[in-house]
């Protein structure tokens, strides 16, 4: 009997010494296989590559430095336009046909891009929609500013800049968009009690010069606006364009969204009271941040807000905001 | 056997030494090997870490050291700008010509290009009075007029510097119209000859080419990187500095900015610091801990390895040992349960070592054998006292017996019968003879049967016609030994319980003979009987209510079995008004303790 148990104990310690080892032996291997990092192929599809507009210029320059720390493979697929809806769709089905990992898309419509969108999440790519979301439910995640506080945002500096009398244009930018929506939404209640004086909202279709004759037909048809509200990029420097042209600088305050030098400059000259920024450069890097981790098992959140800041001529110089004005980027 | 109050000690636990010493060897080479690996591993650890930070410290005090010259070399560029007669003139002097002026512009934007065509890092260059002359560049760009330059923080820290140059932290140069570029501004004071007041100052806006080769050309391992941060720790150049402005990733600035030492760990990554002097920035070079301990992981490996082969080999030696130490002792322990259960003649143990255990096993030996000589002495002088007791015993003769034979004898002789007389004197002095003659213990069972008819004599003369007696034993058992007085008793009960109240004659038959290996002596009477209740308790001692002799039937039956074992002695069957029958069993060969009578 005492014989076998001593026995017994030293075949369990024999035991625990050889688990000891393959536990060893199996935590090296891992650690090792943890160094050889699989590099994940990823896609873009933003709503335009334009060259001469600063937002989607920073946001793929935010996602390719992240494919670059995070050691992915970067595509990135963009027409000229912004309005252009099949051309986006078709983009999505080629970018589809050579199977990435993970899909970043930033889409052109509310709605009419979602079948497309569907076909991608049923091919089992990843879909990660930033900037603008669509009307289902469909992708793992969404990196974008919140449109809606935003707009809201910048709708109480307005009304802080007007009265009762003051009429209001709002030039928005592609009607059925959702950031124009949102934006819309959230312009119209920071305005709160002047929210009924907008008078008019027109639709540029994401072009300057669509923006500029606009706003001149609109000061046509309204004499006495003295507000208006540009909702992206295109829409609030052609307004601006337009009342600095006019010589109603000063007279027709226009705030907008994003931001670029000529945005800058005319707010140093005074058209522009105040602009929204967002940071479209966190938000092509932190959608790429979301791919890999998503491809990595980690839990990641479903939205993600990139953050945005109110940007006037007071504040302007302060080194906090002229980090967020002016990419660092491409000046090395 | 009583169970002993177990106190449990700490190794109490387990079942034998061999595993006690086991596990405790085994447990201690586990910790001494756990410490080991731990110092090893750490002390591995701290000289990688060591080394990285000499490594680091190396390169980032060269690299300090080459801004330090950029720096220096700059200063001199606008020492030659700054004091050259065309521009104290150009700014100053109120009483030229416009000729003169321009013709001072024209070698100032000459000088000027040459600068910048020489150097691909400078953005800008200019001087600025306070007066608000000033030239920039190639004389095409302008100041922006939203901006006054005299508010910006290089143009007041030149003024303000005790040498009259300043270097700014990273900005965006508002100062240029239409261009709003991130740049280091190296300004100097420019002086009035006039009233010898700085009154303007000279600057260059430094992109970050230089600084960035001068950063990037060294490596510090695959991951590591260099970055540079002014006096109140604010970024001038990081390798990501876009993620850094953008908050995508931090450093630990604030730390960095309070270490006094030239290096601190943060565990991912070590920090290495140089601060320098003339600049005012602190370098920082930071090596990524995880990449650096990479090398370290096949040395911890290793490590580890060797310690788990010493400990199986350790537990392998260890459990030899504790096996080879304690197997005397298991052998004591076998051998004291051998003794336990009375088996002395296995119990000795071989003697293997000269040590405690050996010596142990010697007095174990030494005691055993003691134990084991006492014993059989105890038993011995047990048996030799009894047969001594009986002995006494049996050396009696009823003495009543001796009385009523003795008057018989008397009344005999008073009524003349002289041959009875003679008859009966004869065979009472054979009888007292044989029972006192000799000292032997045992007689042949002729003379035995001898001194049965010697007294059957006595007492048919006693009782006339009341008893009539035969006696047939065969020959072949008469050499047979038997022990003495073992068969008078049974026929002085025979006649004093089964024929002494029977009414009329009683009938005594003994008869002897051999079966097997064992001899036969029935002692038959036709007497009374006995009911089974008396015959229950024949061999009881405490049931001698009868005064017969004292040796008694249970004293033979006692003696028979001492002497011949169980199996023999007495056996009676009997039945009430029938008769009884007593048999007596002996060994044929019987001559077992022949030498111990003689003693």
């Amino acid at each position: 009997m005492k014989r076998q148990t001593s026995k017994k104990v030293l075949t369990g310690i024999f035991l625990f010494c050889i688990f000891a080892s393959i536990l060893v032996v199996a935590y090296s291997m891992f650690i090792s296989r943890d160094q050889e990092k699989q590099i994940y192929n990823i896609i873009m599809v933003p709503k335009t590559i334009d060259d001469t507009n600063d937002f989607w210029t920073s946001l793929i320059a935010g996602a390719e430095l992240g494919a670059e720390e995070f050691n992915t493979n970067l595509e990135v697929l963009g027409g000229k336009s912004e309005v252009d809806i099949a051309g986006q769709i078709e983009r999505i089905e080629e970018a589809i046909k050579k199977k990435p990992d993970v899909m970043l898309v930033a889409p052109c419509s509310y709605s009419e891009t979602t079948e497309a969108l569907q076909k991608v999440v049923d091919n089992g790519i990843k879909l990660i929609l930033i900037d603008s979301v669509i009307d289902k439910d469909i992708a793992q995640s969404v990196v974008a500013t919140d449109n809606y506080l935003a707009g809201k945002q910048l709708g109480e500096f307005a009304r802080g800049l007007i009265d009762e009398n003051t009429q209001i244009g709002i030039v928005a930018h592609v009607k059925g968009a959702s950031t124009a929506i949102e934006r819309e939404n959230g312009l119209r209640d920071g305005l709160g009690k002047y929210e009924p004086q907008v008078k008019d909202v027109v639709f540029c279709g994401s072009s300057y010069d669509k923006a500029y004759s606009l706003t001149l037909e609109m000061l046509e048809d309204y004499p006495d606006l003295g507000m208006i509200l540009g909702t992206n990029e295109y829409s609030a420097v052609g307004a601006a364009r337009a009342i600095k042209d006019l010589g109603l600088t000063g007279k027709v305050k226009v705030v907008g969204f994003d931001n670029s030098v000529e945005e800058i400059q005319l707010m140093e000259e005074g058209v522009f009271q105040g602009i929204i920024i967002q940071k479209p450069f966190n938000m092509g890097y932190l959608g790429i941040e979301q791919a890999v981790d998503l491809m990595n098992g980690k839990n990641i959140e479903k939205n993600l807000d990139s953050g945005c800041k109110l940007i006037n001529r007071n504040n302007m110089y302060e080194e906090e905001n002229q980090r967020l004005l002016y990419p660092f980027t491409g000046q090395q | 056997m009583k169970k002993e109050r177990e106190t449990r000690t700490l190794f109490g636990r387990f079942k034998s030494i061999q595993s006690t010493m086991m596990v405790s060897f085994s447990a201690l080479m586990v910790i001494a090997v756990l410490i080991f690996l731990f110092i090893a591993l750490n002390y591995t650890k701290n000289s990688i870490y060591e080394n990285s930070i000499n490594y680091t410290s190396q390169i980032i005090k060269q690299v300090n050291y080459d801004i330090d010259s950029y720096v220096k070399y700059l200063e001199n560029i606008s020492f030659i700008v700054s004091t050259s007669s065309d521009v104290s003139n150009y700014l100053y002097n109120e009483g030229q010509t416009d000729m003169e002026r321009e013709e001072e512009k024209e070698r100032i934007l000459s000088q000027f290009k040459t600068i910048m065509d020489s150097r691909s890092d400078i953005y800008n260059i200019a001087v600025v009075a306070n007066n608000g002359r000033s030239i920039l560049n190639d004389g095409e760009d302008e100041f922006t007029e939203y901006i006054n330059v005299r508010d910006q923080d290089w143009y007041k820290a030149a003024l303000e510097a005790k040498d009259g140059t300043a270097i700014s932290s990273s900005h965006v140069q508002n100062a240029i119209k239409s261009s709003y570029k991130w740049v280091i501004t190296l300004s100097k004071a420019l002086i009035n000859y006039n009233n010898a007041q700085n009154e303007g100052v000279f600057f260059v806006d430094l992109n970050y080419t230089s600084i960035s080769e001068l950063c990037n050309n060294n490596n510090i391992g695959n991951k590591g990187y260099i970055f540079i941060l002014d006096e109140d720790g604010n970024i001038i150049y990081h390798p990501k500095q876009q993620l850094m402005y953008g908050g995508l990733i931090t450093e630990n600035v604030d730390d960095i900015m309070a270490c006094k030492e030239n290096y601190f760990n943060t565990g991912d990554k070590i920090y290495t610091i140089s601060k320098s002097d003339k600049t005012g920035w602190t370098v920082v070079g930071a090596a990524n801990t995880s990449e650096l301990l990479k090398n370290n992981k096949q040395a911890q490996m290793m490590y580890l390895l060797v310690a788990a082969v010493l400990l199986l080999g350790v537990i392998l030696i260890s459990s030899i040992i504790a096996r080879e130490i304690t197997r005397p002792i298991r052998q004591l322990r076998d051998s004291m349960s051998m003794v336990e259960e009375g088996q002395f003649d296995k119990a000795n143990v071989a003697v293997t070592a000269k040590n405690e255990i050996g010596s142990l096993s010697k007095s174990f030996n030494v005691m055993t054998e003691r134990i084991h000589t006492l014993m059989e002495q105890n038993v011995y002088e047990q048996k030799q006292k009894r047969k001594n007791e009986m002995k006494a015993l049996q050396a009696q003769i009823n003495p009543h017996f001796l009385y009523n034979t003795l008057d018989s004898i008397i009344w005999m002789s008073e009524a003349g019968q002289n041959e009875e007389v003679v008859l009966m004197t004869s065979a009472l002095a054979k009888l007292l003879r044989q029972s006192i003659s000799n000292d032997r213990e045992q007689v042949t069972v002729a003379e035995e049967i001898e001194y049965v008819r010697s007294y059957l004599t006595i007492q048919k003369m006693r009782y006339k016609d009341k008893l009539e007696y035969s006696i047939e034993v065969s020959p072949e058992i008469n050499h047979i030994m038997i022990i003495k007085f073992a068969l008078q008793p049974l026929v002085e009960n025979a006649i004093y319980h089964g024929l002494k109240y029977k009414e009329t004659k009683g009938n005594l038959n003994i008869r002897g003979y051999e079966r097997g290996d064992k001899a036969y002596i029935t002692i038959a009477d036709d007497g009374v009987g006995m009911d089974e209740d008396v015959l229950e308790h024949i061999f009881d001692e405490t049931m001698k209510e009868h005064k017969s002799n004292g040796v008694g039937v249970p004293n033979v039956q006692k003696r028979l079995q001492l002497y011949y074992g169980p199996e023999y002695g007495i056996s009676y069957i009997s039945r009430k008004g029938v008769g009884t029958v007593a048999t007596v069993t002996v060994p044929l060969n019987s001559r077992v303790d022949d030498e111990e009578t003689d003693k």
